[in-house]
């Protein structure tokens, strides 16, 4: 009986094979799985058994109806699916016809470029917890100067080439201007603030200065300051280490050289190694191997006590960053009027996606 | 500025074998940055003397002859020659090929007229040393041949530096080559040789007399003169310089003009501090009066130009007219000539504030002017003085002093040096590194400082020309000894910190999120545009304000010549020209608007504007949806509501006439008109050549400064019962909308959970309009029976017909 039950299941997989429509799979399936099916006729023997026989042929027999039930349904499914795909096969779309290869159907949108580099390094500082902060645009001269350690006389007012207000109502020494630097949120920082505290500022400044390809009357800082017991040029230059790895992705080397601001003493210049060259000398580091980036010093004296801290119990250091320049050097840009011309020709360039 | 390292050397031992490039590192790292660094008289060991042998004429060329002469026994050469002084045992210099003459030019192997020339007779004006000259250099007959012209006319090769004179703002005594040198002996531990000692005083006093000094000096008290030296000398020969000196100010970018000329420039370059020296006979009276002036004048500076002095501005006058602008420039009238014999030296200090304040006004900046405006020392006047005697004394030794130095000015003696207590754990704290206290006190006092070392502390004695204004306290000493250790020596640490949260403020927190909704979501990209605006573009806007209050004295053109109110303006501009490129485009700014104010002067405010631009479609109710997305996005509570008859729009004035007649939505944030939704009327588009359409959006975020926004999502249970809908179609006449379906909706008391939704609308012809409205209707609590739902259909219709909205028949 067993033999019999091998054979009909061979049997069953060599017919069901050749099939060729719903109907005759159906009908086949009754042909063995019907009452008078062939395997009811086989089974219809069982009662001659021995019961030892019958724990063998039972299972056996319920095995092979299950595996013909699961061969008719993947044989149906078989024809159903060409079924389908005649259909889909009508009303297929074309997946080539994306919408990038259209003339003005590229629907993206993007953040400025200073955005992106403003959030990165907003992001570096807010991890070492630093707070962000910005300031008024309008400015008077105490903020931009005074509290900065630049009095009236100071030749350093003429490196910075101010735009000021007509202004004839406010007295001598609060004239009001457009901020040259970021460096005023610098006093009214301090001054909201008690030590030990640390903040980065970026913002827009303005210069009176002819525009050109590097220079522009309107463009971005960002300022940063760190106030507490004991900082010392040790930890300034850890700190410039860990942003400009950060920002360039990897060790960059910097050097630090003297240079004047009234408002730090010690000054700093904080230079990078060219990233054009390698530090071989290129027209861009004017074959130097290195570029001026960032101005920082430890705050001086004068400047703590117009923000209201006490320079003999505390100390700190500023640093100030040109973003626009960063920008540049990022992304390679050429000119630095791209940046504010609202030319979208620009922007599509740094679209988000 | 320029600073040679032969002129250093003359005060220090540094190596001249060092590499350049070295040399100005290490000025550039421990004292102020080195913009160039260049090697000068190599060029006269490649040119050498030689004696003509032989000349024949060009076979080509009448003006030409071929030339030979020897340079040594093993070497002879033949080249064109087109110069007609020419002649058969000349002595001339000879450049062979390869050659960079100085004015610019290279040798290259090239044939004239068909004969190759091995190279170049030079004339004066091919070696830089005339601006014309007729023909070929003619040396002596006595000079020797094949010898090169460093070695004939004993030049010295020398390393410039080029050095950024803004970074030597605040660093007076860098003026100067014996400044610098000081710089030099720090940084390489070298000696400095300072040959001003007393001894050196004494001997150049003995040349003073009893005589009656012919010219006397009296400073008026509110002049800004500070100290004044004056000293009279006869029998002076103007000549030329002899060469060293010419060489040396050459060498620096000065043009030598004559002896007296010269050592008044080489005295100022040597020792940082300038002086002025006038023809005595040109001087009318017995003394010269320094003065400020009472009334304004035209005063003819050296330079023949005719400047306007104004009271107040200092000069230097004789008993009839100014000679000299204080601190800044010479007159025409009282300048050292060739025939001038008899002459009057001055040494003089000034307050840099006020020959400042008088330059910038005349827009005059000077050699002079650049030292004083950083505050110089008047106690080194006298040494300067004393220092151009000696070297007129030198070049002219028949010069004679007549009298003794007269001086007026504060008394000097009243100038106390400047002692700043610190210590070496308050250096080394500050700097972040070890430093002996041997190290500390060598570098301090290779820089002139005088250092008393206490038990803890270190006494430290600024020397007078550093305390001028560079250094007033500690930090200024850390400084000084951190440059010259070099600040790369000190290692990174990061600092010891309280650990406390941080977060953006709620305003920065809003701006990054519009930055990415309206980058992500409505396919818009940020731009930044100027904030300054000018006349004719608010003239273009018929804008209604001018902004002339806070209009700039110094703008750079009237087209960025005032702060703008508000962001339209800018937006206009920048979608001309952008439609110029595309035909459909969105942009956005998160700028500022600038407002004048009686009593702060100006306020400002952070505007997020967002504006939508098609050529074909109307984008205004496009934008309006984005808008609304994004204030639920922003959590920004914001209400959208027509023109108010009493509470006007803070961001655009309702009445301009670029607001669209029909397209215009306030924003109500927190209860005021803080933003807006508005088509730009087309009348104004045309101004711009705009085609097509244009909508902007602006919302004012400064309130979100200070406040955060607070979360508004929230959760309630899943319903367990289902809900109930039913639709029904209305049908509107032209003169009804959407809203007034709501208005009735909205105002139902209904007794159960009720959303009402548009469903679709159809427009079949110009009048008609059918809306079909969703009621969707549940109750959290149990199933909603059927009399119920047939209670609330009814009552719907029921008030729907009572504002005169009936349903669709059929």
């Amino acid at each position: 009986m067993v033999e019999q039950l091998d054979s009909l299941a061979l049997e069953f997989k060599e017919k069901i094979k050749n099939l060729k429509g719903e109907a005759e799979v159906l009908n086949l399936k009754s042909e063995f799985l019907g009452k008078k099916g062939k395997v009811s006729e086989i089974l219809k023997g069982l009662r001659n058994c021995t019961p030892e026989e019958r724990k063998v042929v039972g299972p056996k027999a319920n095995k092979l109806k299950d595996d013909i039930g699961d061969l008719v349904s993947l044989k149906l499914q078989e024809f159903e699916l060409v079924q389908i795909n005649q259909k889909l096969e009508e009303n297929k779309i074309d997946l080539n016809n994306r919408e990038s290869f259209w003339f003005n159907k590229n629907k993206s949108g993007g953040i400025h470029p200073r955005s992106m580099i403003q959030r990165e390094i907003e992001d570096v500082f807010l991890s070492m917890g630093f707070e962000v902060l910005d300031g008024p645009h309008i400015e008077d001269e105490f903020h931009n100067f005074e509290a900065l350690n630049i009095p009236g006389d100071h030749p350093a007012r003429d490196m910075q080439d101010t735009f000021w207000f007509n202004d004839p109502d406010s007295p001598e020494g609060k004239k009001h201007l457009l901020r040259t630097h970021t460096s005023t949120i610098q006093v009214r920082g301090m001054r909201e603030r008690t030590p030990p505290f640390r903040f980065i500022a970026p913002g827009t400044v303005f210069r009176c200065e002819r525009t050109d390809a590097s220079h522009e009357m309107v463009f971005n800082q960002l300022e940063g300051m760190m106030v507490g017991e004991n900082i010392s040029v040790g930890n300034l230059i850890y700190f410039m280490k860990t942003l400009l790895k950060e920002i360039f992705k990897r060790d960059t080397e910097v050097r630090l050289r003297p240079g004047f601001f009234p408002f730090v003493e010690p000054g700093f210049e904080l230079d990078i190694q060219c990233l054009i060259c390698s530090g071989k000398g290129c027209s861009v580091c004017k074959k130097t191997g290195w570029v001026e980036l960032l101005p920082c010093g430890i705050v001086h004296p004068n400047v703590l006590k117009s923000g209201g801290i006490d320079p003999e119990k505390y100390n700190g250091f500023a640093f100030g960053l040109g973003l626009d320049r960063l920008v540049m050097m990022r992304y390679g840009i050429d000119d630095i009027r791209h940046l504010n011309s609202g030319d979208l020709r620009f922007n599509t360039q740094f679209s988000a996606f | 500025m320029l600073i040679s390292l032969d002129w250093i050397r003359e005060f220090s031992p540094i190596d001249m074998e060092l590499p350049p490039d070295e040399l100005a590192l290490k000025l550039t790292m421990g004292t102020a940055e080195v913009e160039g660094v260049e090697t000068i008289n190599m060029f006269w060991k490649e040119v050498k003397t030689v004696e003509v042998t032989h000349i024949e004429p060009h076979p080509e060329a009448d003006k030409l002859n071929l030339v030979s002469f020897k340079l040594n026994d093993n070497e002879s050469f033949r080249v064109v020659c087109g110069a007609s002084n020419v002649r058969l045992g000349m002595k001339t210099i000879f450049a062979p090929i390869g050659t960079t003459l100085p004015i610019g030019f290279t040798l290259e192997p090239k044939k004239i007229r068909g004969i190759l020339s091995e190279g170049m007779l030079c004339s004066e004006e091919e070696l830089g040393l005339a601006d014309k000259s007729p023909g070929i250099m003619d040396l002596p007959e006595t000079t020797p041949v094949g010898v090169d012209l460093l070695t004939l006319w004993d030049k010295k090769e020398d390393i410039i530096f080029d050095i950024d004179n803004k970074s030597l703002t605040h660093r007076p005594d860098l003026w100067g080559h014996f400044g610098m040198a000081r710089e030099f002996s720090a940084l390489y531990e070298a000696p400095l040789n300072s040959p001003f000692s007393e001894e050196w005083t004494k001997n150049l006093e003995g040349l003073f007399n009893n005589e009656k000094s012919p010219m006397g000096v009296n400073v008026e008290a509110d002049s800004s003169c500070l100290a004044y030296f004056g000293l009279s000398l006869d029998n002076v020969l103007v000549t030329d310089s002899p060469q060293w000196i010419k060489d040396r100010l050459l060498a620096v970018g000065l043009r030598p003009i004559n002896n007296i000329v010269d050592i008044s420039n080489y005295v100022m370059l040597e020792l940082g501090m300038p002086l002025h020296i006038f023809d005595r006979e040109e001087i009318e009276g017995d003394s010269v009066n320094i003065k400020c002036l009472d009334k304004n004048l035209s005063f003819t500076t050296l330079d023949e130009i005719d400047r306007d002095l104004v009271a107040g501005d200092t000069v230097i006058c004789d008993a009839n007219k100014p000679l000299v602008l204080a601190g800044i420039m010479g007159g025409l009238n009282s300048g050292v000539t060739e025939k001038t014999t008899k002459l009057f030296i001055e040494v003089a200090n000034w307050k840099a504030a006020e020959v400042r304040k008088t330059s910038t006004r005349l827009g005059l900046r000077t050699d002079s002017l650049m030292r004083y405006e950083k505050t110089l020392d008047s106690q080194l006047c006298y040494r300067t003085l004393l220092r151009t005697l000696e070297l007129i004394k030198q070049l002219c030794p028949g010069a004679s002093v007549v009298g003794k130095v007269e001086y007026d000015g504060q008394n000097l003696e009243d100038i106390k040096p400047l002692v700043i207590n610190t210590s070496v754990f308050e250096i080394t704290k500050t700097l972040g590194k070890e430093i002996s206290t041997h190290k500390i006190i060598d570098i301090l006092e290779r820089l002139d400082f005088k250092v008393t070392k206490g038990d803890e502390s270190l006494e430290v004695t600024v020397p007078s020309y550093r305390s001028t204004k560079d250094i007033e306290c500690q930090a200024d000493i850390v400084e000084e000894v951190g440059r010259v250790i070099g600040y790369d020596n000190i290692t990174p640490v990061g600092p010891l910190l309280d650990v406390t949260p941080v977060r953006l403020n709620p305003l920065h927190i809003i701006k990054r999120k519009a930055q990415d909704f309206l980058s992500q979501h409505s396919h818009a990209f940020e731009v930044t545009s100027y904030p300054m605006v000018g006349k004719s573009l608010l003239n273009k806007c018929q804008w209604p304000n001018n902004l002339e209050s806070l209009k700039l004295v110094n703008s750079l053109s009237v087209e960025q010549d005032r702060m703008r109110d508000s962001l339209i303006p800018s937006f206009l501009e920048v979608t001309a020209l952008n439609a110029k490129t595309y035909d459909d485009f969105r942009f956005f700014e998160l700028g500022r608007t600038y407002h004048h104010n009686e009593k702060n002067f100006s306020d400002e405010k952070v505007v997020l504007g967002v504006a939508f631009y098609s050529r074909k479609s109307d984008p205004t109710l496009d934008l309006l949806n984005h808008i609304e997305r994004l204030g639920n996005f922003l959590n920004i509570p914001m209400d959208i509501t027509d023109s108010h008859p009493k509470f006007k729009n803070n961001l655009v004035e309702e009445s301009w006439v670029g607001v669209h007649p029909f397209e215009f939505k306030n924003l109500r944030i927190m209860g005021k008109m803080d933003g807006v939704v508005f088509g730009i009327h087309p009348l104004i588009l045309k101004n711009f050549k705009i085609k097509g359409n244009l909508a902007i959006g602006l919302i004012d975020l400064t309130q979100f400064e200070k406040r955060s926004i607070k979360d508004k999502l929230s959760y309630s249970p899943l319903s367990k019962f289902p809900s109930s809908r039913f639709d029904y179609t209305v049908c509107l006449d032209e003169n009804q909308s959407v809203a007034d379906i709501f208005n009735v909706l909205n105002k139902l008391k209904i007794k159960a959970e009720v959303r009402h939704k548009i469903v679709d609308i159809y427009t079949p012809g110009k009048t008609d309009c059918f809306v079909t409205m969703g009621t969707f209707l549940s109750d959290p609590e149990k199933t909603l029976e059927g009399d119920f739902i047939k209670e609330c259909e009814e009552k719907i219709i029921f008030a729907l017909e009572k504002a005169s909205i009936y349903l669709k028949k059929g």
